[in-house]
């Protein structure tokens, strides 16, 4: 099955801290998103494996964008 | 060396519309820029011209050395005032302006690279005889060199990089243990952030005070202080209340970082309004930390003691002309308080962008109150800046009415369709630790032991105010 981490804050993709096909369990940090100059991490909420990053850095964020596909 | 008569203003926000309100008393018109998301900033109608920059990335706008030089040509202003914060110590920027021939609001370019390193400013002032928080002077190589550090001087101490800011690249080492993550974490950090890994280790001072002085230095080498602020009230080392004149210092402490300040800016031959910052141990000793290369956010709080307008002293400083006030012309009125008001959880201060649906804001009469802003009912906060929305600066004849000023101010502030800090500005001022004067940079998360609740809400400390 197929899950989309999702931003939860806007802001601009300061990075991204995974690989397509690396294994991520649940809680792990995936990416981070610079909100008004302040790191926000997004964490996985599942274990899972990484199957399409979708942004870059320095990508605009919406609540809500999709940022990475993964694998359950 | 001639007089400014466009001036584009490299900056968002407040800071614009404070530089502005001078350039119309002076007769200067101003170019302003602008990113894609703050294409409808009620300013920028204001302005004489407003040019594009870029998109809402602030490394392609307002950080954009080439998009706002070539809005600063086509527009064909003569001056560049940068604010503070984006490009405003910039010294290859500064350059860049100097060099097409325009005038650079701010210290000359050359001075702008020595003192962008903590470690030179160290050095040059053990040179003044200045005392700095006692550390190295040098760049630390390796976690080696911390705990040779720490063997000699003991534990904590921080590790700071040698050219960062803005509260980020302090980091706290409590035993060797901690010194080689600690080490490699601060190199990584700086090179990302300010795209430098040098670090530099000081002796951590307990609970201490911060307090900084406002300066202005002209080319011929006149310097007069416009006193000292108090801001040691922070949340993550960023600054959220400042105050004129400091609780704490005395007449004679005063003349000592006056002093302190003169020698500072002699050495480093700095010229423009600056800033230098001093920590205050709790035994009464000054140490100098670092100089601010720009008008800084709290510079209002001078404005309201001294009755200098500080930006136009900068204007005058950068057309070459020389300073006509002579330090025993400066008087120091009253007390003066700043309320940051970011857009954050007043608890967890988690940003908090979105749209401001509902706005009232507190009447300033200039006198007792001014509130410094760029907002409007209906305006986008973008997620892309810094969270500041607006400052609440009072004055008052004694610092009891300064506090009653700022906090019915607070009190009449309305923002909605955001979360703002404004609870916390009032939880401060409203506490008994506050109003003593008993103040330290680590004061908030004292309080906030003591006023959040486990559910997280913000208990009045005096349940009857």
């Amino acid at each position: 099955m197929e899950v989309i981490v999702q931003a939860h804050m806007p802001g601009l993709v300061a990075r991204v801290v995974v690989n397509e096909g690396d294994k991520v369990a649940k809680g792990q940090e995936v990416a981070v998103i610079n909100c008004m100059k302040t790191e926000l991490s997004v964490t996985s909420a599942v274990d899972g494996t990484v199957k399409t990053i979708l942004v870059k850095e320095w990508d605009e964020m919406e609540i809500n964008s999709p940022m990475i596909v993964l694998e359950t | 060396m001639s007089v400014i008569k466009k001036l584009l203003i490299a900056n968002r926000g407040e800071i614009v519309v404070r530089v502005m309100k001078t350039c119309r008393k002076l007769g200067i018109d101003v170019v302003a820029v602008y990113s894609d998301p703050d294409k409808n900033l009620s300013y920028l109608k204001h302005a004489d011209e407003a040019y594009h920059i870029g998109p809402a990335n602030p490394i392609k706008s307002y950080l954009s050395i080439e998009a706002i030089l070539a809005a600063m040509k086509k527009s064909g202003a003569d001056a560049v005032h940068p604010g503070y914060g984006f490009l405003s110590e910039n010294s290859l920027f500064a350059h860049a302006v100097v060099s097409a021939g325009a005038t650079w609001v701010g210290p000359p370019p050359s001075v702008l690279a020595e003192i962008d390193s903590k470690c030179f400013c160290r050095r040059i002032a053990t040179d003044a005889r200045v005392p700095v928080v006692p550390g190295t002077v040098e760049i630390t190589k390796n976690a080696e060199d911390i705990i040779r550090f720490a063997s000699e001087h003991g534990y904590p101490l921080v590790l700071k990089l040698d050219k960062g800011g803005g509260g980020k690249g302090i980091e706290q080492i409590g035993e060797d243990g901690q010194a080689k993550d600690a080490f490699e974490r601060m190199s990584r950090i700086g090179l990302m952030a300010f795209g430098h890994p040098e670090s530099y280790i000081e002796k951590l001072i307990a609970a201490p005070r911060h307090i900084e002085v406002q300066f202005l230095a002209d080319r011929a080498g006149n310097c007069v202080c416009l006193g000292e602020r108090e801001c040691s009230i922070q949340r993550r080392y960023q600054k959220i209340i400042e105050e004129s004149p400091s609780p704490v210092v005395a007449k004679e402490d005063r003349e000592t970082l006056f002093r302190h300040t003169a020698n500072l800016v002699k050495a480093m031959g700095y010229q423009g309004a600056g800033t230098m910052e001093f920590l205050r141990s709790d035994d009464g000793s000054f140490y100098f930390m670092e100089v601010n290369a720009r008008l800084q956010v709290e510079h209002p709080v001078s404005e309201f003691l001294t009755g200098i307008d500080i930006v136009e002293e900068q204007l005058k400083i950068a057309s070459g002309e020389k300073l006509d006030i002579r330090q025993e012309d400066i008087s120091f009125n009253g007390y003066s308080i700043e309320a940051r008001v970011y857009a954050e959880d007043p608890v967890s201060f988690c940003p908090s962008p979105g749209t401001i649906s509902r706005l009232r804001l507190p009447a300033a009469d200039g006198k007792h109150l001014r509130v410094d802003h760029a907002i409007e009912e209906g305006c986008a906060v973008p997620p892309f800046y810094d969270p500041l929305l607006a400052k609440v600066i009072s004055w008052g004849e004694s610092r009891p009415e300064a506090i009653e000023h700022l906090r019915n101010a607070l009190a009449e502030f309305q923002i909605e369709g955001i979360k703002t800090t404004i609870p916390v500005n009032i939880l401060i001022l409203d506490s008994r630790e506050y109003r003593t004067g008993d103040l330290h940079t680590g004061f908030l998360d004292h309080l906030y032991s003591k006023a959040v609740s486990e559910d997280g809400s913000i208990k009045p400390l005096w349940p009857n105010m």
